[in-house]
């Protein structure tokens, strides 16, 4: 029987075989194509050097990224279950997508946390880059204090944590708004609408993604909230997404860290001038900081709309399993699920090329977009 | 610098920087009075990896501190890995095994499990030929472990799922004992629970699972009320009249201590529901239950399931084994690992230890609880076994129920997006 440890050594030198090997390959290819093209002695070997220091990572580009993206586009063409061998079906699975009610229903939430998650974090943090500008004591503590949920955010610890806070029955953030809701009563009000809203919009949005109006009527049937109804979160499906928005928007650090650079970077003049002609804080807000920081703004987005159209831990962790009625299946849950749970791979990756391409198009469409609302101060 | 040189100079590095690593893992072991040890690492050239789900930190003590020293006894060349699961991910950690044919040597399985890895298992009737022991295990388990007539595993717990109330709760509700039928089961969850305006203080009726919508109690209902998941020709039965009634049941019961889905309801669990007071009556095994010397026991009375007019009460037993992959290396080694976990003593102290039930006729019931248990077994015992293409199964019942049971879609709808899915699951398996 073979050790372990020999096992590992034979391992370890295959790799370091194979990676010296196509290292030098990579390096001669290129000095090779150097040559080709005419150029000096000098520049075949800074090319041959630069090429051959380079191919470790080059290859292991090639192995982990291009290589699995190639297999994946294969493999959305085929049915795939494993152990058994991927068997040619063309473009089956991506007719199935369009007629699959669940990836309907993934793809529709997974766009309502774009609509709703995205600008809530932008939201934040811009209010809190925007509270760190000012020249406060401690401020430094501060940033970083509303930095860590960036860290902690997709932990599943933190998660579940969450999960704890938001229990409907006895989670503390419950707890201190049934508190609140039980000493102020324009408090109580205010909740009391802001549930009724909150649950009839979702349900509308639950019944319109279905096509099946069951849960708004039941939800008009249930009457305007009593005086003791507290949000019931990761509980029900009309409340399920917005606990992600919640939580969203609590770990929108790296946003508030790109506004805080941009807002640095506003000649504190203009406000200045713009103070003596008379401009009030919200036209300053609105005519100088805005359309300044609109590239940190541009930024923010992109990357909020594709990290969002990839939400799963939150999904998988803080909702368990897609949430209450698949109110939390998103696009990337739902491909695990039908990848790993199913054993449906061929499917998953139709589902991911699918998910690439939206993202794609969106992105496309925001660049187009810019140029209408994005200044460049280097332009 | 010329070519030849960086070329080697580039060989020399990664040579390093690969075995660096390398050296810095093996450091601890290399002490400095390394010489005056005998040494182990030689010795334990071959590692027995066990995946096992949901021990229990005494379980681990025991695997770790006795059973896996008395097999180094036999085999002082050979390293135990247990590698710990739960089961909640069970289903895609096994899927990768199976997959990359590098896995453990022994896998922890459910009852549900022969039909979906059955023939990915070794088939062990000629490795337990000469294992006496084997005449000493029931029948029922080891059917739950056979796959095309050869034994696939070694049963290791039986465990059954009943109803457990408190009977103080019961009293104070107006309910005579654990509840039989339909109409009584409603009724009894209506009447001991208890709402503090828009949240739920307890419970009249929770499960193990998904709180009232557990996929395995669905089946369960469906058998009480005399119908079966299957139709002659092997296709799925969620279009008969068994199916929908076990269902409506469900919604009724759910409506009874929910009265609509506005309620906040029970947090999550600190120890046992029935201890705490969150419920009147909890469907659960040992997971569920308080301790066996707790007590509440005092005030708990337990029975089967509840059944419509023309049904019969039912409990679950549920049979969780070990079984050996086909991918192994070592079969024979994993079968001796299973002989001993299998043997008397070893079964009788694993289910002490969890308060399950040993799988073998010569194991010995002293507590009063577990002796009910087993007389409830006895009378109204059912395997939660055949369960065709179960991962996906399972996946597809716990997708559509809460669709129903929160008001997302209809009955009909529910029952008719199972009956679609799950034929297609069984085609898409090679079961239809």
């Amino acid at each position: 029987m073979e050790s372990p440890t020999t096992h590992t050594l034979i391992w370890v030198v295959a790799t370091v075989i194979f990676i010296a090997v196509s290292s030098l390959a990579i390096g001669h290819l290129a000095r090779w194509v150097a040559r080709l093209s005419g150029k000096t002695l000098a520049f075949q070997e800074r090319t041959f050097a630069g090429y051959a220091f380079a191919a470790p990572w080059l290859t292991g580009f090639a192995l982990f990224v291009i290589g699995p993206a190639f297999f994946s586009i294969y493999w959305s063409f085929t049915k795939y279950g494993l152990p058994n061998p991927p068997e040619w079906v063309g473009p089956a699975n991506y007719q199935r997508l369009l007629t699959d009610s669940a990836f309907r229903v993934s793809l529709l939430n997974s766009l309502y946390m774009t609509v709703f998650g995205v600008p809530a974090q932008l939201v934040v943090g811009l209010g809190l880059a925007m509270l760190l500008n000012q020249a406060i004591r401690g401020v430094r503590v501060f940033r970083m204090v509303f930095y860590l949920p960036v860290i902690l955010a997709g932990n599943a610890a933190m998660l579940l944590t969450w999960r704890l806070m938001l229990s409907p029955n006895n989670g503390v953030i419950n707890s201190i708004l049934g508190f609140l809701s039980n000493a102020f009563l324009p408090f109580q009000w205010v909740m009391q609408l802001g549930i009724y809203v909150t649950e009839i919009s979702n349900a509308a949005f639950a019944g319109l993604q279905r096509g099946n109006m069951t849960i708004l009527e039941n939800t008009i049937a249930n009457g305007f909230p009593a005086a003791d109804r507290l949000p019931l979160w990761y509980q029900s499906p009309l409340w399920s997404k917005p606990s992600l928005v919640l939580v969203g928007a609590w770990s929108a650090g790296m946003m508030m860290v790109v506004f805080l650079a941009a807002l640095k970077n506003v000649p504190q003049t203009m406000y200045e001038a713009a103070e003596v002609d008379g401009a009030s804080p919200l036209q300053r807000f609105r005519h100088i900081t805005l359309p300044l920081i609109a590239h940190a703004t541009f930024y923010n987005l992109i990357i909020g709309i594709i990290a969002t159209l990839q939400i799963f831990e939150q999904a998988y962790i803080l909702t368990r399993d897609g949430g209450p009625a698949q109110s939390t299946y998103f696009v990337a849950y739902y491909l695990w699920r039908a990848t790993f749970r199913f054993n449906e791979v061929g499917y998953g990756a139709a589902m991911s090329w699918v998910l690439l391409l939206i993202i794609l198009i969106i992105t496309l469409v925001q660049f187009r977009l810019a140029n209408r609302w994005v200044y460049y101060e280097t332009k | 610098m010329p070519r030849r040189a960086l070329s080697l100079l580039l060989v020399i590095g990664l040579f390093i920087a690969a075995c660096g690593g390398s050296a810095t893992s093996v450091a601890p072991d290399e002490s400095s009075d390394a010489a005056d040890q005998p040494d182990t690492s030689g010795e334990q050239s071959t590692t027995l990896r066990i995946a096992l789900v949901d021990y229990t930190d005494d379980h681990k003590v025991w695997l770790e501190e006795e059973i896996i020293p008395t097999f180094q006894e036999t085999y002082p060349d050979v390293a135990v890995e247990p590698i710990y699961l739960n089961w909640g991910t069970l289903n895609e950690t096994y899927a990768g095994y199976f997959a990359t044919g590098d896995g453990p040597d022994i896998l922890n399985l459910g009852s549900e499990f022969i039909s979906e890895y059955g023939d990915r298992l070794l088939p062990l009737n000629e490795y337990f030929a000469d294992w006496t022991d084997l005449e000493q295990y029931h029948e029922a388990p080891l059917e739950a472990t056979t796959w095309e007539g050869e034994l696939r595993g070694l049963p290791w717990l039986v465990m059954p799922r009943v109803y457990m109330c408190r009977s103080d709760f019961l009293e104070e509700g107006g309910v005579s004992g654990v509840p039989q039928t339909f109409e009584e089961a409603v009724a009894q969850a209506e009447n001991t629970t208890v709402l503090d305006g828009s949240t739920l203080s307890r419970a009249g009726v929770w499960t193990i699972g998904t709180d009232l919508q557990d996929w395995q109690e669905y089946i369960q209902f469906i058998w009480a009320s005399g119908g079966e998941l299957y139709k002659e020709d092997g296709s799925p039965n969620f279009d008969s009249p068994e199916a929908k009634t076990a269902l409506e049941f469900m919604y009724n019961r759910r409506r009874a201590v929910l009265p609509n889905e506005t309620i906040a309801a029970l947090g999550e669990a600190q120890g046992s529901r029935l201890a705490t007071d969150e419920v009147a009556c909890l469907w659960g095994n040992a997971w569920g239950a308080p301790p066996l010397d707790d007590p509440s026991w005092d005030s708990i009375v337990m029975g089967p399931s509840a059944h419509p007019e023309g049904g019969e009460p039912i409990v679950q037993v549920f049979t969780d084994w070990l079984g050996i992959p086909q991918y192994t290396q070592q079969p024979d080694l994993a079968v001796d690992f299973l002989k001993l976990l299998g043997n008397q003593e070893n079964q009788a102290r694993y289910n002490e230890i969890f308060g399950s039930f040993s799988p073998r006729k010569d194991a010995e019931i002293e507590n009063p609880i577990m002796e009910q248990q087993a007389t409830l077994m006895a009378e109204h015992g059912r395997a939660f076994a055949d369960i065709r293409a179960a991962a996906r199964f399972s996946e597809i019942l716990q997708a559509e129920l809460p669709l129903y049971f929160q008001d997302a879609q209809d009955i009909d709808l529910t029952l008719q997006n199972i009956q679609d899915q799950y034929t297609q699951a069984l085609q898409d398996a090679g079961k239809l």
